[in-house]
């Protein structure tokens, strides 16, 4: 019965026929895929992209050197020099984050005690060249205050559950 | 001896020890503020409370002292509850900004809020903010965050002998800081940061620059004195970013003196990164190749007598037995180790060391300085001097300019002529010597940095015979020097030999060109002026007085750069370990030697450290004992010769800049300026108080 | 001079005109057929395929055309020069001359030859040189190999596919290719010889190397098979020889088995509707059957190609040869 089974499939080629049947239905499914640049999908609050430094609403960076984030990243990404500000105040001279070390794991943003650092929305920071990815204070300090609306709105979504 | 349980397990005791020492034995964590080892016992945080049988409340275990029969609790609810009760009450008033603390991860309140404190605070009222204090360039003060612990107070009183801190107000006005506001006139004032378990006290050149836990930790040894203190050098990358004290009993106990501390910015200013020469009277960079030619050049058909060697304060015992080793092959016999002019009889270890050793200060109860200020020579042997002057029992005496010791001592005299009547035995402190148990005496600097130090030597030897300072056991000869190459190179016996000129020989052969080529070791101390038209070669690490002269200069790595061993003023050997790399071209001193050697066709007969150090040890088998010290035997030393009857003078002046490390650093340029403007403070009498 | 007009350059000019409306619409349809492949693949693996050039990425054969015109020739050092460019040209050029006695209406073909089946099949068997010319010009071992599998396939399923061929001239009695599709009227070859059309139609794939027989240029083990050397436009006459081939055998396919231009039914509806758009819509039937096997079915491995042509569809196909001829003689509906 077996054998005679086998031929039949083989001869009938049912297998071959129900596999085309397959591709033949999944044409006409909905689409899983996005018309990228034109359609973009859904972003959680908890997104975590690209890094910016951010301030307070009076100007002053949040940033107090504090080198959490240094001593958690687990990449050693970023990298942290201090001293005092000339009005006393602990800030940073340096804050590098090395774009192509990051692992995008936001133990940065978990650590940080001033919410100075933060993993913003930002996803499409692609670079022509790998120098243009070692991010400095500047640049962090600059994503910061471009993307502050929606940081600002991102962590206000997420507060309840932290 | 009283006999107690803690926690279940019976422990036997000397009297008087506290329960706190007895749970130390057992190996039981008793979490404290207050309490430290070498301070007096305030009981006055009351974080290491435990429960005691019959006893209503809990008692303050460092406090208590250990009686028969106690039965001690210190994981019982009780014990614990009052604990977290009084962490709660601490951290009412503490400030929660670690993130900007410096002594974020290295808090003793951190770590035991961790271990010992809830998790969340009930505190909901305003916090109590304090004014700052300024007290000076070295320490930063964070009022805010004090404990109210007085463990500053304890160490400025006890340890210092500085009494200018003080709790102010009562209560929650309490305020810890200087009752007149101004820098801390301390040598150990860097200890206070240590002292302190939170963030009130921190260093000042080293705010917001690191967090420990960036820093790789090398052991090591300072050698900007003569004491040898342990320290430990924190660097990140290559930089040096701080330096702390290491325990060791026999020399500087915990503590470091703030030269020690703080001096470490001079090791990236000034550095000497490459070669020089000196081509139409400026000097010219150039690779070490052209280097080790000007100098092969210049010492071509120059004979052995017509080259001469004197090794500076920092040189390490390796580089010094180098330059022996190659002065010895271009048969010269002019070089000396003393580069401060001191001349004494150095064929008996006994005449020159600190027999005593620093740690036997401690059974000594008569001293007698002669021509030294402990203070500023050995900020940490005179700490040693007050630790057992505050047991009682101690007196002290000098022979010299007149000092502030930070506890009281008899003034006899200015100079020799006290001296001869010390030895004579017509001084009444003769007698006191002769009398004490523990006889001390200590020859300085000042007393042998002089035409007449052989005699001074001498005539402190007679005393010695005279007063019975040498008893079974007991050695009460000391020397106290300032440099911490000076023993290696007087055991190296890095000293003129037969014909051979001292310092100021050689400067004066120099000056009548007598000498063709000086070799500077690291000799910075020597006025550039004395060299007449000698071709002189410097070999350092900073660009200091000697560069300043040199024909040729060979970069050297400084003392946190190399492996390289040091004897400290008792003859103690010890290590020191590269924390960073040397800057720039700069090499270990004793490789520049080696190489330089066998440029002028005379090599060494050592490659390698190991067979340095083994040739150490067949030089003088003291060098082979690293961290012991090899007690001397005591032979005949001195010469006699006419005295002169100038009063001693002391060598150190400014104790803050004393070598070519400290003079570059930043720091210590503060201090000194500090320093002056205090004096002068006290000159016009200008107090603070008077508006 | 009037006797040149009408007797050489009119006729010349017509012949062009003719050509022209030939390749024209072959080479358009070549291009969306490209376009066709990856939408509906797209559309089989859940994707959407191209969406950027153009509406509905319209324009992306139009892009990809432009961009592979704008690409360097690169020709191998090693390579033979001319055989290496000829290679193809060749194959270009044959996939189009085949399209000359392609009847897409009734007495609609360039030449409508009485040999027009003999014709498709030489040429289509020509097509091996090209990628014989490339793969050993290119002096690359991939090349090589890929030509040399793309060889045996070929000759391999040219065998069953003659076979097939055979069976359905037996039923029309004549090698015009007019003459096979007026043969259909009544019924369809694909009812009668079903079993012939899917050999038939296997065979086309594996003769046209597409999945699952795409071997010769297996991109898993061997680059790009016998165009792994080419580039810009030599890499583009390729690709366009190789689609207007499998147009071709389309196109064959359709005038053997599903009756060329003739509606399914002779019946109103059907009848209203021109022969050339049934042509066409049982071309684009056909074509996509290609792409659907390719988003299918996975690659066979060499020696299953083997056996497949040689110990399944050749006996098959001889029995079924034997089969039709036994039963056209024994009821007598042999063709006249």
């Amino acid at each position: 019965m077996g054998y005679l089974d086998r031929t039949a499939r083989s001869l009938f080629l049912s297998e071959l026929l129900s596999g085309l049947g397959m591709t033949l239905r999944y044409m006409f499914k909905p689409k899983v895929t996005l018309n990228y640049p034109n359609e973009k999908g859904p972003l959680s609050p908890r997104f975590r992209g690209e890094h910016a430094l951010r301030r307070y609403p009076n100007g002053e960076e949040r940033c107090i050197a504090c080198k959490l984030c240094e001593a958690v990243c687990p990449a050693l990404a970023i990298t942290i020099e201090a001293e005092p500000r000339d009005d006393g105040s602990r800030r940073t001279t340096r804050y590098d984050i090395d774009m192509t070390k990051c692992i995008y794991c936001g133990l940065c943003q978990e650590a940080c005690p001033v919410d100075a650092i933060v993993q913003g929305p930002n996803f499409e920071f692609s670079t022509e060249t790998r120098e243009e990815l070692f991010y400095n204070k500047d640049k962090l300090l600059a994503n910061g205050d471009r993307w502050e609306a929606q940081i600002a709105a991102n962590l206000a979504a997420d507060a309840p559950y932290r | 001896m009283p006999k107690l349980t803690i926690d279940g397990i019976e422990i036997e005791v000397d009297p008087g020890t506290s329960i706190l020492q007895a749970c130390e034995m057992l190996g039981i964590e008793i979490p404290r503020f207050c309490y430290h080892d070498r301070l007096s016992v305030p009981a006055n945080c009351r974080m290491c409370l435990v429960e005691m049988e019959r006893s209503p409340k809990p008692v303050a275990s460092c406090a208590m002292p250990c009686g028969e029969g106690m039965v001690v609790r210190t994981q019982s609810e009780k014990a614990l509850k009052a604990r977290h009760a009084t962490m709660e009450f601490l951290l009412l008033n503490h400030p929660l900004d670690c993130p900007i603390c410096d002594q974020g991860g290295e808090c003793d309140l951190q770590d035991q809020a961790m271990a010992y404190g809830f998790d969340r605070g009930r505190y909901r009222e305003t916090k109590r903010a304090v004014k700052d204090k300024d007290v000076g360039p070295l320490i930063k003060t964070i009022m805010t965050r004090c404990i109210h612990c007085t463990r500053c107070i304890r160490f400025s009183d006890e340890i210092a002998g500085v009494s200018v801190l003080g709790g102010i107000g009562r209560g929650e006005h309490t305020e810890v800081g200087p009752y007149i506001e101004q820098a801390i006139q301390s040598e150990l004032s860097g200890n206070l940061i240590d002292v302190c378990p939170v963030g009130a006290l921190t260093s000042k050149p080293y705010a917001f620059t690191a967090r420990p836990w960036e820093l790789r930790k090398t052991e090591s040894v300072d050698v900007l004195d003569a004491v040898g203190s342990n320290i430990r050098v924190d660097t990140r990358g290559a930089e040096v970013m701080r330096i702390l004290p290491r325990l060791n009993e026999d020399v500087n106990e915990e503590w470091i003196s703030d030269k020690t501390r703080f001096s470490y910015d001079g090791l990236r200013r000034r550095r000497l990164d490459r070669c020089y020469v000196r081509r139409d009277g400026k000097l010219v960079p150039v690779s070490w190749d052209e280097a080790f030619a000007a100098v092969a050049d210049r010492l071509t058909g120059v004979s052995g007598d017509r080259i001469a060697a004197l090794a500076g304060d920092l040189a390490d015992a390796e580089s010094q037995l180098a330059l022996k080793d190659l002065m010895t092959a271009l048969a010269s016999p002019h070089l000396d180790c003393r580069q401060d002019g001191a001349r004494f009889d150095a064929s008996a270890r006994a005449g020159y060391l600190f027999n005593t050793t620093i740690a036997g200060i401690e059974q000594a109860d008569a001293v007698l300085l002669i021509g030294t200020n402990p203070r500023f020579e050995a900020a940490l042997v005179n700490a040693r001097l007050r630790k057992r002057w505050l047991r009682g029992g101690l007196t002290v005496a000098a022979i010299g300019p007149a000092l502030d010791l930070t506890y009281p001592v008899a003034h006899l005299g200015a100079g020799t002529q006290t001296l001869q009547d010390v030895a004579d035995g017509k001084h009444s402190f003769a007698e006191t010597l002769r009398a004490a148990r523990g006889p001390m005496l200590i020859l300085g600097m000042g007393a042998l940095a002089r035409s007449d130090g052989a005699a001074v030597q001498a005539l402190a030897r007679r005393i010695a015979d005279s007063v019975g300072l040498v008893r079974d056991g007991w050695n009460g000869f000391n020397v106290l020097h300032t440099a911490a190459g000076r023993v290696a190179g007087l055991e190296l016996g890095l000293l003129p030999g037969a014909g051979g000129r001292d310092r100021d020989a050689i400067l004066d052969g120099c000056a009548a060109g007598h000498l063709d080529v000086v070799y500077l070791l690291g000799a910075d101390e020597i006025p550039g002026d004395r060299f007449g038209d000698a071709f002189v070669i410097y070999q350092g690490s900073h660009g200091d007085r000697g560069a300043h002269r040199a024909d040729v200069i060979f970069p050297a790595a400084a003392y946190t750069e190399k492996h390289a061993l040091y004897l400290n003023t008792e003859g103690r050997p010890q290590l020191t370990r590269p924390a960073t790399f040397p800057p720039g071209e700069a090499r270990d001193d004793w490789k520049i030697l080696r190489a330089l050697s066998e440029r002028l066709g005379k090599p060494l007969a050592y490659n390698t450290q190991g067979e340095l150090r083994r040739r150490l040890a067949a030089v003088n088998p003291a060098f082979g004992r690293i961290d012991q010290v090899t007690p001397a035997r005591w032979q005949a030393f001195g010469a006699a010769g006419a005295l002169d009857p100038a009063p001693f003078a002391l060598p150190i002046q400014t104790f803050h800049q004393t070598d070519p490390i400290t003079r570059a650093s930043d720091t210590m340029a503060a201090c000194a300026d500090e320093l002056f403007r205090s004096a002068e403070t006290i000159a016009t009498g200008r107090t603070g108080t008077d508006g | 001079m009037a006797e040149f007009w009408t007797g050489v350059a009119l006729p010349l000019v017509l012949i062009v005109a003719h050509i022209l409306a030939i390749v024209v619409p072959l080479l358009g349809a070549v291009a969306y057929l490209t376009y066709a492949e990856r939408k509906v693949m797209g559309a089989m693996q859940l994707r959407q395929g191209p969406m950027l050039v153009g509406p509905f990425g319209l324009l992306q054969p139009v892009a990809d055309g432009l961009k592979l015109l704008g690409k360097e020739t690169i020709i191998p050092a090693g390579a033979n020069r001319v055989v290496f460019i000829l290679a193809p040209i060749l194959t270009f050029f044959l996939s189009l001359v085949a399209w000359a006695v392609i009847p897409v209406n009734a007495g609609w073909a360039l030449a409508d030859i009485n040999v027009g089946v003999l014709y498709l099949f030489a040429i289509s068997s020509l097509g091996v040189y090209g990628i014989i010319m490339a793969g050993w010009a290119s002096n690359s071992r991939y090349a090589f190999l890929g030509a040399m599998r793309s060889a045996a396939q070929m000759v391999s399923y040219e065998v069953s596919l003659g076979l097939v061929i055979i069976t359905v001239l037996l039923c029309v009695g004549s090698l015009n290719l007019t003459d096979v599709v007026m043969a259909q009227q009544s019924v369809w070859f694909i009812l009668p010889h079903l079993p012939m059309f899917v050999i038939f139609f296997t065979s086309a794939l594996a003769e046209t190397s597409r999945t699952p027989f795409d071997l010769p240029e297996g991109e898993s083990e061997l680059v790009g098979g016998y165009f792994t050397e080419y580039s810009g436009m030599t890499f583009a006459l390729f690709m366009l020889g190789e689609y207007a081939n499998i147009i071709l055998m389309s196109a064959f396919t359709v005038i053997l088995f599903l009756g060329g231009w003739l509606p399914p039914f002779d019946v109103a509806p059907f009848t209203w509707i021109p022969g050339p758009i049934w042509f066409a819509l049982k071309l684009a039937l056909m074509l996509f059957c290609f792409i659907w096997m390719r988003a299918t079915l996975p690659r066979f491995r060499y020696d299953q190609l083997m056996r497949l042509g040689w110990k399944v569809f050749l006996p098959a196909s001889l029995l079924w040869v034997v089969l039709t001829a036994g039963v056209l003689v024994t009821f007598g509906w042999l063709p006249e």
